[in-house]
């Protein structure tokens, strides 16, 4: 564990020296990448540890955008109004998860999705709160310079993005977590050996919700304009649950190597693939599951045991 | 009142059929290999395209095209089954729905590119027209995909339960294991299995072209649809798609009556995850083979 | 981790490489699309209005600054049809490409969104397709808008309609839940309440409905006189194929925006006939104008010639809105940001697209949208009297 904790440290300290380049454009894929990097490895804990394939990622940020640029809207301090998310997602999450957490597989991988759908037409239709259709303006944060609001958003990202890591390193080596290696095993054998299934995977999705919650009032008010479809698009979801299996499901640099790969990956398409970089994208997750399964970290776990061999 | 009830009614009954032709294959896939095919929406798409091309340059009617859509389509599915599905067959849940999903992503695009991503409608000249029962009036190009989506499912029903592939695909279903004891090509039923969904999805494409207006990302629109279809009439179960669909197709619009349209959707989505909840096998399905 | 670094690496000398200082006697004006994605025939539309303005603008020269010339450069990029995407494209023409001026992302929401970018660096922006007041009620002063609010065109279609249908008492409006389909669905109930009309049924539909059959089912049940819907192109001939299945008829029906489209009329056949809508402009509008294209016929002509095909309403804003900006630049002379906004907001003159000048929101106020109707196949404008192409038919379905 310690092994981890420092890499982690010595990692976010040399991502925390980015915005000394000034470039505004770096600045902003780094605050991207550090939110993915939140969705993927909160996806960790309910996906990777646990073992059960959750859509509820998009559910979850959407509901924490909305709660903060709600809270906002009414006034409420930037501060808080992030906290509101997380603490609204969190107990979301802990409610759903006693409803849906009994089913399992593919049932639960549907009823995860179908959340989000429901949570968007919620909100589309309580236009008097939410705006409704016709979409939510935040207030435009009052900062010295362009500079600086660029700077704030992305150490609130990173700030976040190292709770998470610290959150999900502790659970690891908690009782939590082996106790949710335990069940993504063998639920029912775990269950027999007095292991409180219900508890840890609540637990598991609880955590799972908060912190992508906040992250979503942070884009809520990054961005300053949300919408219904924005905002609990399921390729929120879809998204984190690549960059976790593209790094290395279960891991703990997994989602983060990821999250950076997969999104740099994007905006190469992106920028010299015009017309078919959704398709090219569909062709890198194909080749991603048909030929490394077990993600990006194990690639250079297998070229390191090739090395060794006479 | 009543009329305007039975209208609702009858609506409701008539968009059911078509919803059950939508996840009819769907749901046979997800029972047998365990495999959710998100590639479905857009094999029905593609199906309405090809249906709207063949309507605009060769005159060819969209019920011939359906015929033609069957073999086309089976090929495809059993190729593609054979060709990559089969090697992640036995992988967990997440790796399957994420290589269908990245197949989806590359076959919207490709949609994209061949047939640009303006609407397209196929309108039928002379048109199909209505037919009334009373007061109470119904489209006859659904009653006829409604008609068809009944007759492509009996034919399955009746593969399934009449021809000895059909057995072993129902074998298989059920016991896997104890299938290949049995001297089952496993690999091979699977690629049938998937063949066959695959075909669903593709003939059902022209009659839909009928009714919606086409376009390369309508897929997950309909895929929707499907999933919750399945959930309510058990996985597996062609006879269940049928009445997940109808039921489906009732609840939708009695829901935009009584709670606005705006809430149709979301009322759909509600039910399935109460479906899920309270009875997970389904209407039609049985414990155990979730 | 190595293969982390390597494509690090790999992403920095790209961007050095992208990030070269432009020429400096080009007119850069950022233009976020949504290229890919649903909205894409959009997108199409409006690139396709912007380069014939860039093409003609440099041929005859490029746009006159002060004394010298300079040539005019769209510099495009694709949003995918993702609103905070649009923010971000924005923001990043502005700050990596370095335009001097802006046209907004498509439609109201993405042009709300990007307009507080617009507005922190000073940039003027020229929005060509958001009509909503909501878009422009953030008391800006960097962005101009070319289509009037959605009330232009609510107020004359009700005269038109109550004029020339005496009977008309009755009206029933569903639309879809959408920044834009659903403000002009609360502008006409409240046109048609001014006039004394019944609003017997407003309903809102989802994005993404399948079937609209229970909605029309009760609509029918209220034996409306006026039918109003709202949407895209895709709902909008859903919406008219459905109303056919169950044997709706009714006086007037309008639907908003679709029936503007080629697209539309396509898709709905002999459905089409008698459809009533309106919209910012009409080709067969006749306007002298003092902008690089001089009048309607001559934009009209340009377009068909480089396209093949007539414009509609939301190629010819974006065609405007370069034109527009040119204006404003060579009043100025210069591409001095605040003197060319100071040149917007002062604007008044005529042009193809017709009289511009703009109100205190921003937003343009001269325009007299006109209202039309598809007849055999073809959209013939009814009003304004001006450029009146025909008279309105009554007798939608049957």
């Amino acid at each position: 564990m310690k092994r981890d904790a420092w890499s982690a440290v010595v990692l976010f300290a040399l991502v925390a020296l980015l915005p000394l380049s000034g470039e505004a454009y770096w600045l902003r894929l780094g605050t991207t990448v550090l939110m993915y990097g939140v969705l993927a490895m909160s996806w960790n804990f309910i996906g990777g540890m646990a073992g059960y394939p959750s859509f509820a990622v998009a559910a979850f940020f959407g509901l924490g955008a909305y709660t903060g640029a709600v809270a906002q809207k009414y006034g409420v301090a930037v501060g808080f109004a992030w906290a509101s998310a997380g603490l609204t997602a969190l107990l979301f999450a802990a409610l759903l998860g006693l409803a849906l957490l009994r089913l399992r597989g593919h049932y639960f991988a549907i009823a995860s999705l179908v959340v989000a759908e429901v949570l968007r037409e919620l909100v589309n239709s309580m236009t008097e709160l939410t705006g409704g259709g016709m979409g939510l303006n935040l207030p435009i944060p009052t900062m010295s310079s362009v500079d600086a609001q660029a700077r704030f958003f992305f150490y609130a990202m990173l700030l976040l993005a190292a709770a998470t890591f610290a959150a999900m390193l502790l659970t690891r080596y908690s009782k939590l977590g082996f106790g949710l290696r335990c069940i993504q095993q063998n639920e029912s054998a775990a269950d027999m050996l007095g292991v409180d299934t219900t508890l840890y995977k609540v637990s598991a999705f609880a955590l799972s919700g908060v912190f992508v919650g906040v992250a979503g009032a942070v884009y809520a008010s990054w961005v300053y304009y949300i919408e219904p479809p924005d905002v609990f698009d399921v390729l929120f979801s879809v998204k984190a649950i690549v960059m976790v299996l593209l790094g290395g499901a279960g891991s703990m640099f997994g989602p983060l190597v990821g999250a950076a790969a997969f999104l740099s990956l994007e905006e190469l398409v992106w920028r010299n693939y015009l017309e078919v970089h959704t398709g090219v994208l569909g062709l890198l997750i194909v080749a991603l599951v048909l030929f490394l399964p077990k993600g990006l970290l194990s690639l250079s776990q297998r070229l390191g045991q090739r090395a060794k061999m006479p | 009142m009543t009329l305007l009830y039975f209208q609702i009614l009858a609506n409701g009954l008539v968009l059911g059929g078509l919803y059950a032709c939508i996840a009819s294959g769907f749901s046979l896939v997800w029972g047998v290999l365990n495999v959710i095919n998100i590639l479905h929406g857009s094999f029905i798409v593609l199906g309405a395209y090809l249906a709207y091309f063949a309507y605009l340059k060769a005159g060819i009617h969209p019920f011939l095209s359906v015929l033609i859509a069957i073999p086309a389509f089976f090929a495809i599915g059993y190729g593609l089954q054979r060709l990559m599905i089969n090697r992640i067959i036995a992988a967990p849940v997440l790796l399957t729905l994420t290589l269908t999903f990245g197949l989806d992503l590359m076959l919207q695009n490709a949609m994209i590119l061949a047939f640009t991503a303006d609407f397209k409608k196929l309108v039928l000249d002379p048109p199909l027209g209505t037919v009334a029962l009373g007061e109470v009036v119904m489209p006859v190009d659904r009653i006829a995909a409604m008609v068809l989506a009944l007759a492509l499912t009996a034919m399955l029903y009746l593969i399934l339960s009449r021809s000895r592939i059909g057995r072993a695909i129902v074998a298989v279903r059920m016991d896997r294991e104890a299938a290949a004891l049995m001297g089952v090509n496993v690999p091979r039923i699977y690629a049938v299995t998937f063949g066959l969904g695959v075909m669903m999805a593709g003939a059902s494409g022209p009659l839909l072209a009928m009714i919606f207006p086409i376009s390369p990302l309508g897929g997950p629109a309909y895929l929707g649809k499907a999933f919750v279809i399945c959930v309510l009439g058990g996985l597996g179960s062609v006879p269940g798609a049928m009445i997940g669909g109808l039921v489906l197709g009732v609840v939708e619009s009695f829901g935009a009556l009584w709670f606005g349209p705006e809430h149709a959707i979301t009322l759909s989505f509600t039910l399935l995850i109460l479906m899920l909840l309270a009875r997970p096998q389904g209407l039609l399905g049985r414990k155990g083979y979730e | 981790m190595l293969k982390r670094t390597s494509l690090c690496a790999a992403l920095v000398a790209g961007a050095l490489a992208a990030g070269a200082v432009p020429a400096q006697d080009v007119i850069k004006i950022g233009a976020p699309l949504p290229i890919t994605g649903p909205l894409s025939p959009e997108a199409k539309k409006q690139q396709r209005g912007y380069d014939l303005w860039a093409e003609t603008a440099n041929k005859a020269g490029g746009v006159k600054v002060g004394a010298k010339r300079m040539k005019v450069e769209i510099v495009y990029v694709d949003y995918q049809s993702n609103t905070p995407r649009a923010v971000q494209s924005a923001e990043k023409l502005i700050t990596q490409d370095n335009v001097s001026f802006l046209f907004s992302p498509f439609g109201s929401g993405a042009t709300k969104a990007a307009s507080s970018v617009s507005e922190k660096y000073q940039i003027p922006t020229v929005a060509a397709t958001a009509s909503s007041s909501q878009v422009y009620d953030q008391g800006y002063k960097y962005l101009f808008g070319t289509f009037t609010p959605n009330d232009t065109l609510t107020d004359p279609l009700s005269d038109i309609v109550k004029r020339g249908s005496g009977g008309v008492k009755r009206v029933a409006i569903l639309a879809r839940n959408d920044l834009f389909p659903l403000a002009i669905a609360q502008e006409m109930e409240k046109s048609a309440k001014k006039r004394g009309l019944d609003v017997v049924y407003f309903e809102k539909y989802a994005i993404g409905t399948l079937d609209h059959a229970s909605a029309l089912s009760q609509i029918k049940a209220q034996s409306p006189h006026w039918i109003f819907a709202t949407g895209y192109t895709n709902d909008l001939i859903l919406l008219r194929k459905q109303m056919a299945d169950q044997r709706i008829e009714a006086p007037v029906v309008t639907m908003i925006a679709a029936p503007a489209y080629q697209e539309w009329i396509d898709g709905t056949g002999k459905l089409s006939q008698n459809v009533t809508s309106a919209a910012w402009w009409h080709p067969a509008v006749r306007y002298k104008g003092q902008d690089l294209f001089g009048s309607t016929e001559n934009y009209v002509r340009l377009f068909q010639a480089k396209y093949g095909a007539l414009p509609d309403y939301v190629e010819a804003s974006s065609s405007a809105a370069g034109a527009i900006l040119q204006m404003a630049i060579e009043k100025s002379g210069s591409i001095d940001r605040g003197k060319v906004r100071d040149a917007l907001a002062a604007m008044d003159a005529v042009t193809f697209w017709g009289p511009v000048k703009f109100g205190n929101t921003g937003q343009i106020t001269s325009l007299e949208p006109p209202v039309f109707q598809i007849q055999n196949g073809k959209p013939v404008v009814i009003h304004p009297r001006a450029v009146k192409q025909g008279e309105l038919q009554l007798g939608v379905g049957g």
